[in-house]
């Protein structure tokens, strides 16, 4: 149980970091490109302000926001592991990606097609964000099959 | 003593104060509410007024009443999110010939998952808007039903300024020319293009945009020496008054005082070569919707003063100018909460449209 917590925990960390990273990333690819001056003090400092202000100064925290769409979708995930056999790891991730999908593809359809994270704002930024839910999910998958034998991977 | 039971009876205070430094006593009286998110206003008389409502309808309020039917002839607007219909203009010659000009969103005709941001002109004949013309609609069209600017107003030149904004998703299209996204267009008064503008010559460009690198514009308003003050709305923070030069860049998103919604940093700079500083900002916002310029006989103290409607925490912002600065702020009328529009009556009261679904227009006169 705590095992799992943990590796819960750590799975919505994943998710977070490379939502936030991508976010942070295409501000300033974008900044570059208009001759901007940035350099790679300005990069360390944009990245760690963007993991505290998307955390605690926004109008929503992301990390909580990916914490409740991966708890529903990992659930959704472990009961269909009652009835299917197959690859946690696999199953997981594909939980991880749609609870990005639903964050980045469908809470827009909420908000008039505004996409609120900056970052998602492209279909390739899409993309990037649902296979980190995926990267995370296989994380979470990985660790919940340590132990167990190939027969219920 | 009637008029102070009256607005008890609806829940509203009469506000007797003085404005600040001014010695100015004024009060407060509801001219009309049950309006469905009024937008705009204008005075076509000393005594009728238009009003717009967000959800698509062009109301007439003659002496203080407002009639439940609405102007025939309102094209058909998409009322969603920050769209409808928005901004009410009338002609400077409207006496001579009628023409109303009105913004509004409305579904892309080619493809109706997208809508933009559309200005018709048309003359108000009776009751009916006729002999429609649109002559702008803002290119390309998108899929978000927010930031659409919609501001109008006219030059001593009789040459028509429309604010269009970012349109929320495409904030870095406001620095490019080769679209409407964050810019103030300058067209004519029959939408044609002036030659004169700064980019009609310049490869690229689409010739009627006349300023660019703006966000959400809502408040335009040109004083008689011809200085155009524009505000707009920043993302969390960083709202800002500019004073408008043809041709400038005014650097959203690459350089601002506000983060995004979601906390992250848009840009960590402030200020650029090249990219214009606003005369004032706002850090938290304030939510700028609009703004009247003073110049009436019932307050001579506010003459030359800028109104600024604000929606956060909502009050009306009043902005004492020196010369191209703003010498001193005051906040009017917390008490009625988000404000939507400002206008100055013929009389020279102000004239208060709140935000909502139920939204009230508000008189501010002088008590003496």
């Amino acid at each position: 149980m705590i095992k799992g917590s943990v590796s819960f925990l750590v799975a919505v960390a994943i998710a977070t970091v490379l939502l936030v990273t991508q976010t942070t990333a295409s501000n300033i690819a974008w900044l570059s490109s208009m001759d901007m001056p940035i350099d790679t003090p300005m990069v360390a400092s944009m990245l760690i302000g963007d993991l505290i202000g998307m955390n605690f100064k926004g109008e929503f925290p992301v990390a909580a926001l990916i914490f409740v769409g991966m708890l529903i979708a990992f659930v959704v995930a472990r009961i269909v592991l009652v009835w299917v056999d197959i690859d946690k790891r696999y199953l997981y991730a594909l939980a991880g990606g749609a609870a990005l999908f639903a964050i980045v593809g469908l809470m827009p359809l909420a908000f008039y097609n505004l996409d609120l994270i900056a970052g998602a704002r492209s279909l390739l930024g899409k993309v990037y964000l649902i296979c980190s839910g995926m990267i995370a999910g296989y994380y979470f998958g990985a660790r919940q099959t340590e132990g167990s034998t190939d027969e219920n991977r | 003593m009637k008029i102070v039971k009256f607005l008890s009876l609806l829940g509203w205070q009469l506000v007797l104060s003085s404005s600040a430094g001014a010695g100015d006593q004024y009060e407060t009286e509801i001219l009309a509410q049950g309006l469905d998110h009024p937008w705009s206003m204008a005075y076509i008389s000393d005594t009728q007024m238009l009003v717009t409502e967000l959800s698509g309808e062009l109301k007439l309020i003659t002496d203080g009443q407002l009639r439940p039917t609405p102007i025939e002839g309102v094209p058909e607007v998409l009322f969603a999110g920050q769209g409808g219909l928005s901004e009410v203009l009338l002609h400077p010659e409207f006496e001579e010939n009628g023409f109303v000009y009105l913004s509004f969103s409305a579904p892309d005709t080619q493809e109706p998952a997208l809508n933009s941001l559309n200005v018709v002109r048309a003359r108000l004949k009776g009751d009916t808007l006729v002999e429609h013309k649109t002559i702008f609609k803002s290119d390309p069209p998108r899929k978000t039903a927010a930031h659409y600017g919609a501001r109008l107003a006219f030059m001593a030149d009789g040459s028509l300024l429309i604010t269009s904004g970012d349109g929320f998703n495409y904030r870095e299209k406001a620095q490019s020319l080769d679209n409407h996204f964050g810019k103030i267009l300058r067209v004519n008064d029959d939408g044609s293009i002036p030659v004169d503008n700064p980019f009609a010559n310049t490869p690229g460009a689409l010739p009627e945009i006349w300023s660019y690198g703006h966000r959400n514009l809502q408040g335009l308003v040109i004083q008689d020496d011809g200085t155009v003050f524009e505000h707009e709305h920043g993302p969390k923070g960083g709202d800002e008054l500019n004073i408008i030069v043809p041709g400038n860049n005014y650097g959203w998103p690459a350089i601002t005082y506000g983060i995004d919604y979601s906390g992250a940093t848009i840009s960590p700079f402030t200020e650029k070569v090249g990219m214009e500083q606003p005369v004032k900002y706002w850090v938290p916002s304030i939510a700028p919707s609009s703004m009247a310029l003073y110049q009436g006989d019932m307050f001579p103290s506010w003459n030359g003063d800028l109104f600024i409607s604000a929606m956060v925490p909502g009050d009306l912002r009043r902005l004492e100018l020196n010369g191209e600065k703003v010498a001193d702020e005051e906040i009017l009328f917390p008490e009625l909460g988000r404000i939507r529009n400002i206008i100055i009556a013929p009389d020279g009261s102000l004239i208060i449209a709140t935000d909502g679904k139920d939204g009230k227009l508000v008189r501010v006169f002088a008590d003496n």
